[in-house]
């Protein structure tokens, strides 16, 4: 059935709002801040294009180019963390939600272990640092003053907050495999791991491996419980600086650095790059071959 | 129709009430002045205490308070300005960012203001370029120590003129084993640099001699004085809670202020809150190096006020300047927001009293501010970013303070000219 043009025109209009806020909010700006990388917005001359100037300062100014890559490597670790431990423990949580062995409290632990996400980073953050405070807390040891333990320890802290959105994201996955394989896969006598692994999770394959780059997204767009514990210039010794709080620091400056729009925008797109190439190579190499076994 | 007329009514009353408040404002006599500043947290002291006695003495001149958010005050003014909708007085920051302001001629000058001469060099360094001042100064923070003065007496102790008394007396409560004595934590990296070094440091490295040396090359943070100062500093860790890589500045005043450390190396901002659960506490100031040796105190210079070039209102702005550069409201504002001190030399008299043992500290010692904020940090790394993280590093491993000076002269000579050639 063909629609009639009306429809199809009522339809662009159904959309021309959220499109509308999208573009102006989020399209423009993009690219507005693309440009602006090429450009030295604040000198004598006003707007000046400048070419790769400004790429070429943030990779080869020695001080500047060390803290970048300090905190791409960062940013990397943050995001091994949490694929690591936050993606199996949701995977586990979730396999248990629907392994029936809850029976009726599922629904109070689905609804428990889904809450911390949606707190607060700032509550969450002031929580965990009293937890962990030396003085005040269960533990001696300064897990956030030392270098080598900071970063896991802050990655952690948003495992505990965020687990609940791998687990709900593959609890529906597993909800949607069709109860006749299970069942007959139990009559031909599958332990439970068995079933697990050779007939759930083969069907949630695509699901699991969306939420591993929707973490790398949000794991590279990290910021605000970095920021909410440690500021601007998150130490010890930049120890827990990621892209975002490097970003923040270049765009707004800090206490001790003056804000320099165009190195802002600058890293801002080299993120962006580095995010739309890790994301469209994954679902260039792998996702589109990931195919659900069909029923 | 019903609401032709009604409408017409309307928009004649609307006219005529216009009309009517033109009429008054061209009648009011007083001219009026808008102060910009970021302390917006100082909007009722400025509206129920400075403004209404300058008012009063100056029946012609209105001064209307105009802050705006502490983050946003540097952008604000700047497009202001160049956009011509600048405030007729111009809060100054100290240091860096007024001297950029200063190049640009925001402000208009100040020759022939008589108040001026009620402060010194020292006092006027912030906000001067070639000899010649831009603003009137308004209020400085000091550094020292808050000790709980019931430990003190408790275990016999008297406060440490010098560095050697000052470790006898850590000792001492270190071995009582039933206080911490210092509260000092490493997570809050500026402190370390705002409340430690820059107050201890100067005894080493001289004050104003020290600090004008690095500006103007003729210093270098490798020069023994400096590596001294920053020993003087690491030689604190054993005193230092447990745990305190990981303590942050709330951490440390609570654990001096529910009594269980003897002495807060802190900043004269922090009255109000050492002060709050009714503790008995005083101060003293960082030790001299030797018996009998000059004493040193931080004063960092916070604001002052200068005039927009643009005004059209030159004469009065210059009149308000000269009462705020008086006796009359230095008196009226520190007295006011406690912890904040006059920087002019006349007698001020501070209500609260430990603001006034605070302010009895400048008596008799060098004032000098902060040591990296002028100039040495105005490019990449800045030197005052560098040294908070190079004390976090020193305070929370074993880099020896050679290391840390070492470091940091190489960041500063990598782009800062008076450094380099030498």
């Amino acid at each position: 059935m063909t629609r009639p043009a009306t429809a199809r025109w009522s339809l662009f209009l159904f959309v021309l709002p959220a499109l509308a806020v999208y573009l102006l909010f989020a399209v423009v700006p993009l690219f507005s801040s693309i440009v602006m990388s090429f450009f030295d917005t604040d000198g004598e001359a006003g707007n000046l294009f400048v070419g790769l100037s400004n790429y070429v300062y943030l990779f080869t100014q020695p001080v500047v180019s060390a803290r970048f890559w300090n905190a791409l490597a960062n940013s990397a670790k943050y995001f091994a963390v949490h694929v690591i431990v936050e993606v199996p423990i949701g995977l586990l949580l979730a396999a248990l939600l629907t392994s029936g062995v809850l029976r009726r409290s599922e629904g109070v632990y689905r609804t428990l272990l889904f809450i911390p996400a949606t707190l607060s980073v700032v509550i969450v953050g002031f929580i965990w640092r009293l937890i962990i405070n030396p003085l005040w807390g269960l533990v001696g040891f300064p897990l956030l003053g030392n270098p080598s333990t900071a970063l896991t320890t802050i990655s952690l802290m948003s495992v505990w907050q965020y687990v609940g959105i791998p687990m709900v994201f593959l609890y529906s996955a597993l909800l949607a495999v069709p109860n006749d394989l299970v069942e007959a896969s139990r009559l031909d006598g599958a332990s439970p791991w068995r079933i697990f692994w050779d007939i759930k999770f083969p069907l949630i394959v695509p699901q699991f491996g969306l939420i591993v780059i929707l973490t790398f997204i949000w794991t590279f767009n990290g910021f605000d419980l970095v920021f909410a514990l440690n500021g601007s210039a998150p130490g010890p010794n930049y120890s827990t600086d990621i892209l975002g709080t490097f970003f923040y620091r270049s765009f707004f400056g800090s206490s001790g650095q003056v804000a320099d729009l165009d190195i802002g925008a600058t890293v801002a797109t080299v993120i962006f790059t580095i995010m739309l190439l890790v994301t469209g190579g994954y679902f260039w190499l792998v996702q589109r071959r990931l195919r659900a076994h069909m029923v | 129709m019903r609401w032709k007329p009604a409408r017409t009514t309307l928009a004649i009353l609307a006219l005529g009430v216009s009309i009517a408040s033109i009429a008054t404002a061209a009648m009011a006599e007083p001219v009026t002045l808008t102060l910009g500043s970021w302390r917006t947290e100082d909007l009722a002291i400025w509206q129920d205490q400075v403004l209404p006695a300058f008012e009063a003495s100056h029946p012609d001149i209105k001064v209307e308070f105009a802050p705006v958010n502490t983050n946003e005050y540097n952008a604000a003014i700047q497009s202001q300005i160049e956009g011509g909708t600048g405030p007729d007085l111009i809060t100054c920051r100290p240091f860096d960012v007024n001297n950029e302001w200063i190049g640009r001629g925001y402000f208009a000058s100040l020759d022939g203001l008589a108040g001026l001469a009620n402060f010194t060099d020292t006092a006027k360094a912030a906000w001067t370029v070639d000899g010649a001042t831009y603003c009137v100064p308004v209020a400085a923070v000091l550094a020292g120590f808050f000790y709980n003065i019931d430990i003190f007496n408790e275990l016999g102790l008297t406060p440490p003129t010098t560095a050697a008394e000052f470790t006898t007396v850590l000792q001492k409560i270190q071995d009582s084993g039933k206080y911490t004595p210092l509260a000092e934590g490493s997570s809050e990296s500026w402190q370390l640099a705002y409340n430690g070094l820059y107050s201890i440091g100067p005894a080493y490295w001289k004050g104003e001699e020290g600090r004008l040396g690095l500006i103007d090359g003729t210093k270098k943070l490798t020069d023994p004085d400096f590596v001294a100062a920053f020993a003087a500093f690491q030689a604190w860790k054993p005193f230092l809670p447990s745990g305190q890589e990981a303590l942050s500045y709330s951490d440390m005043t609570q654990l001096f202020t529910l009594g269980r450390a003897a002495i807060l190396p802190d900043g004269s901002w922090n009255i109000n809150q050492v002060t709050s659960t009714g503790l008995n506490v005083g101060v003293f100031g960082p030790p001299a190096v030797e018996a009998g040796g000059q004493r040193y105190l931080q004063e960092m210079p916070d604001m002052a006020i200068g005039i927009n070039a643009a005004s059209a209102k030159q004469d009065a702005a210059k009149v308000f300047l000269d009462w705020v550069s008086g006796p009359e409201f230095q008196q009226i504002y520190v007295n006011s927001a406690p912890g904040f001190f006059a920087m002019s030399n006349q007698a001020v008299t501070y209500d609260n009293p430990l603001a006034q043992h605070f302010a009895d500290l400048k008596t008799g010692a060098l004032l000098t501010p902060r040591l990296a904020l002028d100039r040495l940090s105005a490019g990449t790394p800045p030197l005052d970013d560098e040294i908070w993280r190079q004390l976090q590093v020193m305070m929370t491993s074993d880099t020896t303070p050679e290391t840390v000076t070492g470091e940091l002269q190489t960041g500063l000579a990598s782009w800062y000219g008076p450094q380099q050639a030498k």
